[in-house]
Protein backbone atom coordinates (compact mmCIF):
# COMPACT_ATOMS: atom_id res chain seq x y z
CA UNK A 1 0.00 0.00 0.00
CA UNK A 2 1.42 3.58 -0.80
CA UNK A 3 1.99 5.80 2.08
CA UNK A 4 -0.89 8.38 2.82
CA UNK A 5 1.94 11.09 3.53
CA UNK A 6 2.75 10.84 -0.22
CA UNK A 7 -0.62 11.52 -0.92
CA UNK A 8 -0.61 14.47 1.23
CA UNK A 9 2.93 15.44 -0.53
CA UNK A 10 1.21 15.77 -4.29
CA UNK A 11 -1.50 17.63 -2.49
CA UNK A 12 0.89 19.95 -0.73
CA UNK A 13 2.39 20.38 -3.66
CA UNK A 14 -0.49 20.93 -6.07
CA UNK A 15 -1.85 23.90 -3.30
CA UNK A 16 1.09 25.67 -3.78
CA UNK A 17 1.03 25.64 -7.62
CA UNK A 18 -2.28 26.82 -6.94
CA UNK A 19 -1.77 29.84 -4.62
CA UNK A 20 1.27 30.90 -7.07
CA UNK A 21 -1.24 31.15 -9.66
CA UNK A 22 -4.23 32.90 -8.04
CA UNK A 23 -1.59 35.37 -7.27
CA UNK A 24 0.11 35.84 -9.72
CA UNK A 25 -2.40 35.65 -12.65
CA UNK A 26 -4.61 39.12 -12.99
CA UNK A 27 -7.30 37.20 -15.61
CA UNK A 28 -10.26 36.05 -13.97
CA UNK A 29 -10.07 33.09 -16.00
CA UNK A 30 -6.41 32.00 -15.26
CA UNK A 31 -7.62 32.75 -11.08
CA UNK A 32 -10.65 30.23 -11.71
CA UNK A 33 -7.96 27.64 -13.27
CA UNK A 34 -5.73 27.86 -10.32
CA UNK A 35 -8.63 28.14 -7.61
CA UNK A 36 -9.80 24.44 -9.26
CA UNK A 37 -6.17 23.52 -8.82
CA UNK A 38 -6.41 24.60 -5.13
CA UNK A 39 -9.63 22.70 -4.91
CA UNK A 40 -8.60 19.29 -6.46
CA UNK A 41 -5.58 19.72 -3.91
CA UNK A 42 -8.32 20.15 -1.30
CA UNK A 43 -10.35 17.17 -2.20
CA UNK A 44 -7.14 14.82 -2.17
CA UNK A 45 -6.10 15.82 0.51
CA UNK A 46 -9.32 14.96 2.28
CA UNK A 47 -9.85 12.24 1.02
CA UNK A 48 -6.09 11.24 1.66
CA UNK A 49 -7.37 12.34 5.33
CA UNK A 50 -10.14 10.47 5.61
CA UNK A 51 -9.00 6.78 4.31
CA UNK A 52 -6.80 7.02 7.48
CA UNK A 53 -9.94 5.47 9.84
CA UNK A 54 -12.47 2.87 9.20
CA UNK A 55 -15.21 5.28 10.68
CA UNK A 56 -14.33 8.34 8.50
CA UNK A 57 -14.11 6.68 5.66
CA UNK A 58 -17.36 6.49 4.14
CA UNK A 59 -18.58 10.05 5.56
CA UNK A 60 -15.25 11.39 3.94
CA UNK A 61 -16.51 10.18 0.78
CA UNK A 62 -20.13 11.60 0.86
CA UNK A 63 -18.95 15.17 1.68
CA UNK A 64 -16.61 15.35 -1.20
CA UNK A 65 -19.43 13.97 -3.51
CA UNK A 66 -21.42 17.23 -1.98
CA UNK A 67 -18.09 19.25 -2.56
CA UNK A 68 -17.64 18.16 -6.41
CA UNK A 69 -21.19 19.23 -6.83
CA UNK A 70 -21.18 22.50 -5.18
CA UNK A 71 -17.88 23.00 -7.02
CA UNK A 72 -19.27 22.54 -10.50
CA UNK A 73 -21.96 25.50 -9.63
CA UNK A 74 -18.86 27.36 -8.32
CA UNK A 75 -17.29 27.15 -12.38
CA UNK A 76 -20.79 28.06 -13.67
CA UNK A 77 -21.11 31.17 -11.56
CA UNK A 78 -17.36 32.42 -12.69
CA UNK A 79 -17.25 31.98 -15.71
CA UNK A 80 -21.40 33.61 -16.13
CA UNK A 81 -19.36 36.65 -14.47
CA UNK A 82 -16.54 36.50 -16.51
CA UNK A 83 -18.44 36.62 -19.68
CA UNK A 84 -20.59 39.17 -18.79
CA UNK A 85 -17.63 41.45 -17.60
CA UNK A 86 -15.97 40.60 -21.24
CA UNK A 87 -19.16 41.72 -22.81
CA UNK A 88 -19.32 45.18 -20.56
CA UNK A 89 -15.64 45.93 -20.36
CA UNK A 90 -13.68 43.98 -23.60
CA UNK A 91 -11.42 42.79 -20.78
CA UNK A 92 -10.87 39.86 -18.12
CA UNK A 93 -8.32 41.65 -16.15
CA UNK A 94 -9.42 41.75 -12.37
CA UNK A 95 -8.04 45.18 -11.91
CA UNK A 96 -10.92 46.42 -13.70
CA UNK A 97 -13.15 44.43 -11.50
CA UNK A 98 -13.18 47.68 -8.90
CA UNK A 99 -15.14 49.50 -11.49
CA UNK A 100 -17.88 47.12 -12.67
CA UNK A 101 -21.02 47.95 -10.57
CA UNK A 102 -24.08 48.22 -10.71
CA UNK B 1 11.58 0.16 -2.45
CA UNK B 2 14.03 -1.55 -5.55
CA UNK B 3 13.13 -0.24 -9.40
CA UNK B 4 12.33 -4.70 -9.63
CA UNK B 5 10.23 -4.63 -6.90
CA UNK B 6 8.61 -1.43 -7.85
CA UNK B 7 8.14 -3.19 -11.53
CA UNK B 8 6.41 -5.66 -9.88
CA UNK B 9 4.29 -3.41 -8.13
CA UNK B 10 1.41 -2.31 -10.32
CA UNK B 11 -0.10 0.18 -7.39
CA UNK B 12 3.25 1.68 -7.06
CA UNK B 13 3.59 2.37 -10.48
CA UNK B 14 -0.33 3.76 -11.17
CA UNK B 15 1.09 6.13 -8.11
CA UNK B 16 3.60 7.08 -10.01
CA UNK B 17 2.06 7.94 -12.93
CA UNK B 18 -0.83 9.23 -11.73
CA UNK B 19 1.42 11.92 -9.74
CA UNK B 20 3.46 12.48 -12.65
CA UNK B 21 0.31 13.23 -14.77
CA UNK B 22 -1.38 15.42 -11.98
CA UNK B 23 1.81 17.32 -10.98
CA UNK B 24 2.55 17.89 -14.88
CA UNK B 25 -0.66 18.72 -15.60
CA UNK B 26 -1.09 21.46 -12.74
CA UNK B 27 2.07 23.07 -13.64
CA UNK B 28 0.70 23.63 -17.38
CA UNK B 29 -2.32 24.99 -15.81
CA UNK B 30 -0.71 27.58 -14.52
CA UNK B 31 2.51 28.07 -16.78
CA UNK B 32 0.75 27.20 -20.45
CA UNK B 33 0.37 30.25 -22.82
CA UNK B 34 -2.91 29.40 -24.58
CA UNK B 35 -5.72 29.72 -22.24
CA UNK B 36 -7.50 26.80 -23.93
CA UNK B 37 -4.86 24.48 -23.55
CA UNK B 38 -4.37 25.53 -19.50
CA UNK B 39 -8.33 24.43 -19.66
CA UNK B 40 -7.84 21.40 -21.23
CA UNK B 41 -4.21 20.74 -18.94
CA UNK B 42 -6.87 21.34 -15.91
CA UNK B 43 -8.83 18.29 -17.26
CA UNK B 44 -6.03 16.19 -16.90
CA UNK B 45 -5.66 17.14 -13.60
CA UNK B 46 -8.97 15.58 -12.68
CA UNK B 47 -8.14 12.83 -14.61
CA UNK B 48 -5.14 12.31 -12.56
CA UNK B 49 -6.65 13.33 -9.17
CA UNK B 50 -9.14 10.64 -10.07
CA UNK B 51 -6.60 8.05 -10.65
CA UNK B 52 -5.01 8.83 -7.00
CA UNK B 53 -8.81 8.83 -5.60
CA UNK B 54 -8.86 5.27 -6.86
CA UNK B 55 -5.81 4.38 -5.43
CA UNK B 56 -7.05 5.78 -2.16
CA UNK B 57 -10.11 3.39 -2.41
CA UNK B 58 -13.03 5.87 -2.99
CA UNK B 59 -13.47 4.47 -7.00
CA UNK B 60 -16.92 5.66 -6.66
CA UNK B 61 -15.78 9.32 -5.93
CA UNK B 62 -13.31 9.36 -8.47
CA UNK B 63 -16.00 8.16 -11.23
CA UNK B 64 -17.88 10.77 -9.71
CA UNK B 65 -15.77 13.59 -10.19
CA UNK B 66 -15.19 12.54 -13.83
CA UNK B 67 -18.33 12.53 -14.55
CA UNK B 68 -19.53 15.97 -13.00
CA UNK B 69 -15.71 17.69 -12.34
CA UNK B 70 -13.90 16.71 -15.84
CA UNK B 71 -16.90 15.74 -17.94
CA UNK B 72 -19.26 18.91 -17.25
CA UNK B 73 -17.06 21.85 -14.96
CA UNK B 74 -13.75 22.10 -16.69
CA UNK B 75 -15.75 21.21 -20.67
CA UNK B 76 -17.85 24.31 -19.66
CA UNK B 77 -14.64 26.11 -18.99
CA UNK B 78 -12.95 24.98 -21.80
CA UNK B 79 -16.04 26.16 -24.47
CA UNK B 80 -16.80 29.17 -22.59
CA UNK B 81 -12.69 30.00 -22.68
CA UNK B 82 -12.40 30.08 -26.59
CA UNK B 83 -14.71 33.53 -26.92
CA UNK B 84 -12.69 35.02 -24.50
CA UNK B 85 -9.21 37.41 -24.26
CA UNK B 86 -5.75 36.57 -22.34
CA UNK B 87 -5.19 39.28 -19.73
CA UNK B 88 -1.48 40.82 -18.11
CA UNK B 89 0.22 39.01 -15.61
CA UNK B 90 0.90 40.93 -11.81
CA UNK B 91 4.45 42.93 -12.16
CA UNK B 92 7.66 41.24 -11.65
CA UNK B 93 8.31 41.99 -8.40
CA UNK B 94 5.01 40.35 -7.15
CA UNK B 95 5.77 37.37 -8.75
CA UNK B 96 8.56 36.66 -6.56
CA UNK B 97 6.92 37.10 -3.77
CA UNK B 98 4.54 34.67 -4.99
CA UNK B 99 7.51 32.18 -5.82
CA UNK B 100 7.91 32.83 -2.04
CA UNK B 101 4.93 31.69 -1.49
CA UNK B 102 5.15 28.59 -3.12
CA UNK B 103 8.36 27.39 -1.67
CA UNK B 104 7.12 28.32 1.88
CA UNK B 105 3.36 27.06 1.54
CA UNK B 106 4.74 23.49 0.55
CA UNK B 107 7.26 23.35 3.45
CA UNK B 108 4.19 24.36 5.69
CA UNK B 109 2.13 22.12 4.36
CA UNK B 110 4.41 19.51 4.25
CA UNK B 111 5.53 19.57 7.70
CA UNK B 112 2.45 19.94 8.77
CA UNK B 113 1.12 16.40 7.53
CA UNK B 114 4.65 15.02 8.67
CA UNK B 115 2.62 13.55 11.25
CA UNK B 116 0.87 10.61 8.86
CA UNK B 117 4.31 9.04 7.73
CA UNK B 118 4.09 5.13 7.90
CA UNK B 119 -0.07 5.26 7.61
CA UNK B 120 -1.24 3.75 4.87
CA UNK B 121 -5.65 3.21 3.60
CA UNK B 122 -6.86 -0.13 3.71
CA UNK B 123 -10.21 0.81 2.83
CA UNK B 124 -12.52 0.13 0.18
CA UNK B 125 -15.63 2.31 0.34
CA UNK B 126 -18.21 0.93 -1.67
CA UNK B 127 -20.81 2.49 -3.80
CA UNK B 128 -23.87 1.17 -1.26
CA UNK B 129 -21.86 2.98 1.68
CA UNK B 130 -21.74 6.55 0.07
CA UNK B 131 -25.30 6.58 -0.86
CA UNK B 132 -26.49 5.24 2.11
CA UNK B 133 -24.75 8.01 4.25
CA UNK B 134 -26.40 10.77 1.79
CA UNK B 135 -30.03 9.68 1.61
CA UNK B 136 -29.96 8.75 5.54
CA UNK B 137 -27.52 10.95 7.14
CA UNK B 138 -26.48 14.10 4.56
CA UNK B 139 -30.10 14.51 3.02
CA UNK B 140 -30.30 18.36 3.70
CA UNK B 141 -26.32 18.89 2.50
CA UNK B 142 -27.86 17.01 -0.37
CA UNK B 143 -30.77 19.22 -1.54
CA UNK B 144 -28.66 22.17 -0.53
CA UNK B 145 -26.62 21.08 -3.85
CA UNK B 146 -29.17 20.36 -5.77
CA UNK B 147 -30.83 23.59 -5.14
CA UNK B 148 -27.38 25.34 -5.62
CA UNK B 149 -27.08 23.61 -8.77
CA UNK B 150 -30.36 24.43 -10.10
CA UNK B 151 -30.08 28.38 -8.95
CA UNK B 152 -26.37 28.14 -10.99
CA UNK B 153 -27.91 27.32 -13.67
CA UNK B 154 -30.65 29.44 -14.19
CA UNK B 155 -28.01 31.97 -12.53
CA UNK B 156 -25.60 31.46 -15.44
CA UNK B 157 -28.91 31.21 -18.37
CA UNK B 158 -29.37 35.04 -16.65
CA UNK B 159 -26.22 36.45 -16.79
CA UNK B 160 -24.89 35.11 -20.07
CA UNK B 161 -28.22 35.73 -22.06
CA UNK B 162 -27.96 38.94 -24.26
CA UNK B 163 -29.90 42.30 -23.13
CA UNK B 164 -32.30 43.00 -25.27
CA UNK B 165 -32.32 46.87 -26.64
CA UNK B 166 -35.46 48.34 -25.76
Amino acid sequence: MIDIYLYLMVSAVLFALGTYGLMTRRNIIRMLLSAEVIFNAALLAFLALSSVSSSLAAPGGALVIIAISLSAAEVGVIVSIAILMFRKKESLDVYELSEFKG
Amino acid sequence: MSVSELLGNPVALSFIAATFLTLVSAVAVIWHKSIVYAAFFLSMLGVGNAILMTLLGYPVIALFHLVVYVGAAVTFILFSVVMLREAPMVELKERYLALIALALLSILLLYVFSGYVGMTSSYYVSYKEITALLVEKYWFALIIAAIALVTTLIEAITLARKEVVS
